[in-house]
C-alpha cells in the first residue's frame, strides 16, 4: 500500500482518539433564568422564534392534528413556527448522547415527545430540562394525583416532563371469529391450543406492556410489584412467566419462532385472518383502524379480566434546549382544554386526556363529557378498574432481555 | 509534473471521502466498545467484548448474514447471466433497455412491504393459490416469510438484485465488446456451452468482480428487508446491532458497537481474501 | 428473445407498481379475496392534507439528491480514473469497500459525533457530506470496471496528437462514458434519494426529504397507507427515469 494511503488513515485515528477523548460535555447553559419572568415575559420571550419537537410520525392521523391543528394555532397565537421533526425513544436519546459527548451548547431539537423508559433514560444521561411543568397556567388542571398520570414508569415526573395524553392497552379481536375472547392466562392457553398459530406478541413496546400485565398477574396483583425494581421479586416471578410462555410457544404464530416487529405487521395479519388478536397501546385505535376500512366492522377491542397496563404519554424540554420558553408556551397550548378535547375525538385521534374533568371549568367538562363515543373500543370508564399502573423501567429492560433468552432462543 | 498533481489530488479526494468518514467511524466504534468513550463509559473494559464473542448467538447471526448474502447473490447472478447471454442486445437497445431500470426505483423498505403482502401466509400468493382451490385455508400455505431459512429475506433481495446485475452485465457486454470475443470463439469451433460458460461468464464475472463483491456486502448489511421478512430466531447482523444499539438497555450499547466492529474485521478479511485471490486470477493475463 | 419470454419479463417488472397502487386506493381487503371489496381515494387525501409541505419536501429531496449525484458522479469518474491507471490499483479500489461495511444505520451512530463536533449537524450540508460517503465511493467502484487499455489507447491517442488532458475528457471520456455516466448518475441519486437512515441521524429531522417524511408510514399497520406511501416514494424516480429516457437511452 502506498505510503500516502497510510499517513492518512492515521492521522484519521489520532484526530478520532483526540476527538473522542478530549470532549467534556460542561455544563455552562447561559440562558436567562426562566424562574424569575412571570408566564407574560415567557410568552413575549416565545414571540417569533422556532421550535423544533421531534416526534413519532407514523401516523397520519396525529401528524393532521399536529400540522394542520397545533402548528397553525401556536403560530397564530404565540408567532411561534413550530417545526416537527421526526424521531422516538431511542433516536433522541442516541441524539442526546451524541450531543452531550460531543459538547454541544445548543441542543438541535428542543421539545420531544416521550415516556415511560425514554424519560428513564433521559434522566439517566441527564439530558432532560426541570422542573418546569408548575410554570404552565394549565398545568392546574392536570392531575397529578392521579398515579396514571403523574408517575412515569414509577417514576414521579417531578416536573420534567408534563402530561400530554393518557391510553390503556387493549387486545384487538374480531366478534364475528371470537366470540368469547380469552379473559385470563388458562382461556388464552385453551384458545391457542384449540386455535393454533392465531396469537402472538409482537418484540417491541406493546408486546412487553403485555407481558408486564402477565407478570403482575403472576405475581398475584399490581401492589406486589409496585415501586424499584426488585431483583428478588423479579427471580422469582418471572421465571413462572416463561413456564406459562413455553407451555404456549407450541401454539403461537409461528410456533414462537418468531414474533412480529411492532404491531403494523401484527395488525396487517390480524386484517387479513393470519391472527385473531392483535393488540395496542391505546384503547381507542380500534376505531380509526375500523374507519380507514383496515379492520372489519366485527372488530372490537377489549381489557380482559386479569386487566392491561394504563399508562401516559409525555412532553419533554432538552436541557441545552435554547429556546425554553417557547417549548413551554406550546406545551402549555397542548394541555389546553381546547386542544386535549380535540385530540379525545376519535375521528382526530382518539388519545385519552390528561385533565381531570372535576377541576376544569363547567363547560368544558361538559363538553368533554360529551365528546362523540367510541363505537368499537372499549368504554374509557368501563375499563379504568382493570388497569394496572406500569412497572419500573428495569422489568421491562429485564422482560426484554429474558423474552429473547428464554422465549425466542431458547 | 501537472498531471501527477492531478493524480495525487485525485487520491487523496478518494482517501478523504471514502476511507477517512469510515475509519473515524470504526475508531469511535473500537472506543465505545472499550467503554472510552459515551456519556456512560465508565473506563477501559473488555468485558464487552468478552459478551459478543462468547455468544453463541452472534457467531449464528454472523453465519446467516453470509449465507443468505451468498445465495441470494448466486440466484440474482444466475438470473442476469442467463439473461444477458442469451439475448445481450434486449436489454441495451429497445424497450426493455428502459423497462429494467424501473426495478432500482424500488428501495428495500417498499420491496420488504411488497414481499410481505405477496408471500405471506395472507398474502397475494396465498390468495391466488387458495381461489384456484389449491389450499382450502391460509394456514396451509407455507411459511415463507419470517421463516428459519430466510427464504423471504433472499426472494426480496434477488428480486431487487437481478434487474441490476442485468443491467450492469449488459452496459459491460457492450463495453467489453464481449460479442466479439464470442463470435472469435465460434469460429474457433466454440460449442454454445462453451461459449457462455468458458467465455462469456468467466469475463463478466472477473470484470464485474468488485461490483458483485459490493453488492454482497450490501446484502449481508442490510436492515430493512430482514427486519420485516425474517425471523426472530435467526437475525441477521444489522438488525442484532441495532437491538443492542436502540433497544431499552443503555448500558447494551457498547455491545453494539463490539459488534459492529467485530463484523468490520470480518468483512475486511473477506475483502482482502478477495483480492488476493483476484490478483492471483489476474496473474497470467 | 422470443416476443412471449418479453412480455412475460415487462410483466414481472410492472406487477410489483400495480399491485402497490392497487392497495393504495383500496379499503376492506379480507382473504381470500385477490382484490380490495372497496375503492378510496381518501388515503391520498389523508396523507396529502396531513403532512402539510409534501411539496416543499419534494423540491428539498430533488435539490439534495441531484446535488449528491452530479457531484459523486463528476468526482467519483475523474478520481476513479487516478486509481485505475495506479500500479496498486486492487489495493486502492479496497478501500472504496470500507463504507458499505455498515449498514447506513450503524454508519449514522458511529459518525454522529463527529457531525455535531464539525458543526455540520442538523444542517443541509451535513446531509450533503454524510451521503457522499456512501455515494461517492459507489461511483468509485462503479467506474472501475469501466477504464480499460482501450479507453488508454485512445487518450494517448488525443496526447500524441497534441490535445491536453482537458481536451481528452471532452473529446474521448465523457462522449465514450456517456452512458455509464447516465446510468451512475441515476443509481447515486435513488442512493441518495431512499436514503433515510444517515438522513434522519445527521439531519435531526432538520432537512425533510421526502423519504423522511413519508417512511415511517411504510411501517404503518394499515397497509393501504403503507402501499400508498410506498408509491409516493416509487414515482418520482420512476418520472425522473421517464422525463430521461431520451437522454439516458439511445431509444
Amino acid at each position: 500500500m502506498s505510503k500516502s494511503i497510510i499517513y492518512s488513515l492515521i492521522g484519521a485515528v489520532i484526530s478520532i482518539a483526540l476527538a473522542a477523548c478530549g470532549s467534556e460535555a460542561d455544563d455552562a447553559t447561559s440562558q436567562p433564568d426562566l424562574k424569575d419572568l412571570s408566564w407574560e415575559e415567557i410568552e413575549a420571550q416565545a414571540q417569533g422564534t422556532t421550535l423544533t419537537h421531534m416526534m413519532w410520525t407514523g401516523d397520519p392521523l396525529i401528524n393532521d392534528y399536529m400540522n394542520n391543528y397545533v402548528k397553525p394555532a401556536v403560530q397564530k397565537r404565540y408567532g411561534i413556527d413550530l417545526n416537527i421533526v421526526s424521531g422516538q425513544g431511542a433516536t433522541i436519546v442516541q441524539s442526546m448522547m451524541a450531543e452531550l459527548q460531543a459538547g454541544k451548547q445548543e441542543s438541535e431539537v428542543d421539545m420531544m415527545w416521550i415516556n415511560g423508559e425514554t424519560f428513564y433514560q433521559l434522566r439517566q444521561i441527564e439530558a432532560l430540562h426541570g422542573p418546569w411543568t408548575d410554570r404552565l397556567p394549565n398545568a392546574q388542571y392536570i392531575d397529578f394525583d392521579n398515579p396514571f398520570i403523574g408517575v412515569d414508569f414509577q417514576q414521579p415526573v417531578d416536573g420534567y416532563e408534563c402530561p400530554w395524553g393518557n391510553v390503556q392497552m387493549a387486545i384487538i379481536y374480531d366478534t364475528l371469529r371470537t366470540p368469547n375472547p380469552p379473559q385470563n392466562r388458562s382461556e388464552l392457553l385453551a384458545y391457542a391450543k384449540a386455535n393454533p398459530g392465531t396469537f402472538t406478541i409482537d418484540t417491541r413496546f406493546t408486546g412487553l406492556t403485555f407481558l408486564k400485565a402477565l407478570l403482575i398477574d403472576i405475581a398475584g396483583g399490581q401492589e406486589v410489584l409496585a415501586g424499584d425494581f426488585d431483583e428478588a421479586k423479579y427471580k422469582r416471578y418471572a421465571p413462572q412467566l416463561w413456564d406459562y410462555l413455553r407451555k404456549l410457544k407450541p401454539y403461537l404464530w409461528k410456533e414462537g419462532q418468531s414474533f412480529p416487529e411492532g404491531v403494523a405487521p401484527m395488525h396487517q395479519m390480524f386484517a387479513n385472518g393470519e391472527l385473531h388478536f392483535s393488540m395496542s397501546n391505546n384503547d381507542c385505535e380500534v376505531d380509526n383502524k375500523v374507519m380507514q376500512g383496515l379492520f372489519p366492522e366485527s372488530t372490537r377491542a377489549y381489557v380482559w379480566e386479569l386487566g392491561t397496563i394504563q399508562n401516559s404519554h409525555y412532553l419533554g424540554i432538552a436541557k441545552h434546549s435554547a429556546n425554553k420558553a417557547a417549548a413551554m408556551v406550546v406545551a402549555n397550548f397542548m394541555i389546553s382544554p381546547e386542544a386535549q378535547y380535540r385530540k379525545m375525538d376519535p375521528a382526530v385521534w382518539g388519545d385519552g386526556t390528561v385533565l381531570d374533568l372535576d377541576q376544569l371549568p363547567a363547560e368544558w367538562a361538559e363538553k368533554f363529557r360529551n365528546l362523540p363515543n367510541r363505537k368499537y373500543a372499549p368504554d374509557r370508564q368501563a375499563i379504568q378498574n382493570r388497569a394496572l399502573m406500569e412497572l419500573a423501567p428495569e422489568y421491562m429492560i429485564r422482560l426484554a432481555e429474558d423474552f429473547r433468552k428464554e422465549i425466542i432462543e431458547g | 509534473m501537472q498531471a501527477n498533481g492531478a493524480a495525487q489530488f485525485g487520491r487523496f479526494l478518494f482517501v478523504l471521502l471514502s476511507a477517512v468518514p469510515i475509519v473515524a467511524g470504526v475508531g469511535y466504534a473500537l472506543l465505545y466498545s472499550l467503554g472510552l468513550t459515551g456519556v456512560m463509559a465508565e473506563g477501559m473494559t473488555g468485558a464487552h467484548w468478552r459478551e459478543v464473542l462468547r455468544d453463541a448467538a452472534f457467531w449464528r447471526t454472523i453465519g446467516f448474514s453470509l449465507y443468505v448474502a451468498l445465495v441470494s447473490i448466486l440466484i440474482a447472478l444466475a438470473i442476469a447471466l442467463a439473461l444477458v447471454l442469451r439475448s445481450p442486445r434486449t436489454f441495451t437497445k429497445g424497450s426493455l433497455s428502459y423497462m429494467i431500470y424501473l426495478p432500482l426505483s424500488i428501495p428495500a423498505i417498499v420491496m420488504a412491504f411488497f414481499i410481505f403482502q405477496l408471500l405471506g401466509k395472507g398474502g397475494w400468493l396465498s390468495r391466488l393459490a387458495h381461489q384456484l382451490g389449491m389450499i382450502s385455508a391460509l394456514g396451509q400455505f407455507p411459511d415463507w416469510v419470517n421463516d428459519n431459512y430466510g427464504i423471504g429475506i433472499i426472494v426480496a433481495h434477488v428480486v431487487m438484485a437481478a434487474p441490476f446485475f442485468t443491467i450492469f452485465f449488459a452496459n459491460l457486454y457492450e463495453n467489453e465488446r464481449l460479442g466479439d470475443y464470442l463470435h472469435l470463439a465460434t469460429t474457433l469451433g466454440a460449442g454454445r456451452r462453451q461459449r457462455i460458460f468458458r467465455v462469456g461468464v468467466p469475463i463478466l464475472l472477473r470484470r464485474g468482480l468488485a461490483t458483485v463483491f459490493l453488492y454482497f456486502m450490501f446484502v449481508m448489511g442490510s436492515y430493512e428487508i430482514p427486519l420485516l421478512l425474517g425471523s426472530q430466531s435467526v437475525q441477521m447482523v444489522s438488525i442484532r446491532t441495532i437491538q443492542r444499539l436502540q433497544r431499552y438497555n443503555l448500558g447494551d450499547i457498547p455491545e453494539a458497537y463490539a459488534i459492529s466492529v467485530a463484523y468490520t474485521v470480518l468483512v475486511v478479511v473477506l475483502l482482502s481474501a478477495l483480492l488476493w485471490f483476484n490478483r492471483r486470477q489476474m496473474r497470467p493475463s | 428473445m422470443s416476443r412471449t419470454v418479453k412480455a412475460m419479463l415487462v410483466g414481472l417488472i410492472l406487477f410489483p407498481f400495480a399491485f402497490l397502487l392497487m392497495l393504495s386506493v383500496g379499503r376492506q381487503w379480507p382473504y381470500p379475496a385477490l382484490f380490495p371489496q372497496q375503492w378510496s381515494l381518501a388515503n391520498w387525501a389523508m396523507v396529502w392534507g396531513g403532512s402539510e409541505g409534501l411539496s416543499n419536501s419534494v423540491a428539498i429531496s430533488v435539490l439534495l439528491s441531484t446535488s449528491v449525484a452530479a457531484l459523486s458522479t463528476g468526482t467519483s469518474f475523474w478520481v476513479s480514473r487516478h486509481i485505475a491507471y495506479h500500479p496498486k490499483r486492487e489495493a486502492w479500489l479496497s478501500m472504496a469497500y470500507l463504507p458499505y461495511v455498515f449498514a447506513p444505520v450503524i454508519l449514522a451512530a458511529c459518525l454522529q459525533f463527529f457531525f455535531i463536533l464539525a458543526g455540520l449537524y442538523g444542517t443541509f450540508g451535513g446531509v450533503l457530506v454524510a451521503q457522499l460517503f456512501i455515494t461517492f465511493p459507489y461511483g468509485v467502484i462503479f467506474f472501475s470496471s469501466f477504464w480499460n487499455e482501450r479507453l488508454r489507447n485512445m487518450e494517448q491517442l488525443v496526447k500524441t496528437l497534441g490535445g491536453n488532458s482537458r481536451q481528452a475528457y471532452a473529446k474521448v471520456l465523457i462522449p465514450v462514458a456517456r452512458g455509464a455516466l447516465a446510468t451512475c448518475f441515476f443509481q447515486l441519486f435513488l442512493i441518495s434519494w431512499f436514503e433515510y437512515g444517515l438522513t434522519n441521524l445527521i439531519g435531526v429531522g432538520k432537512v425533510p426529504t421526502l423519504t423522511i417524511r413519508v417512511f415511517q408510514y411504510v411501517n404503518e399497520a394499515n397497509l393501504f397507507l403503507a402501499a400508498l406511501a410506498s408509491c409516493l416514494l416509487v414515482f418520482p424516480p420512476l418520472l425522473l427515469l421517464w422525463v430521461n429516457r431520451r437522454v439516458v437511452f439511445k431509444g
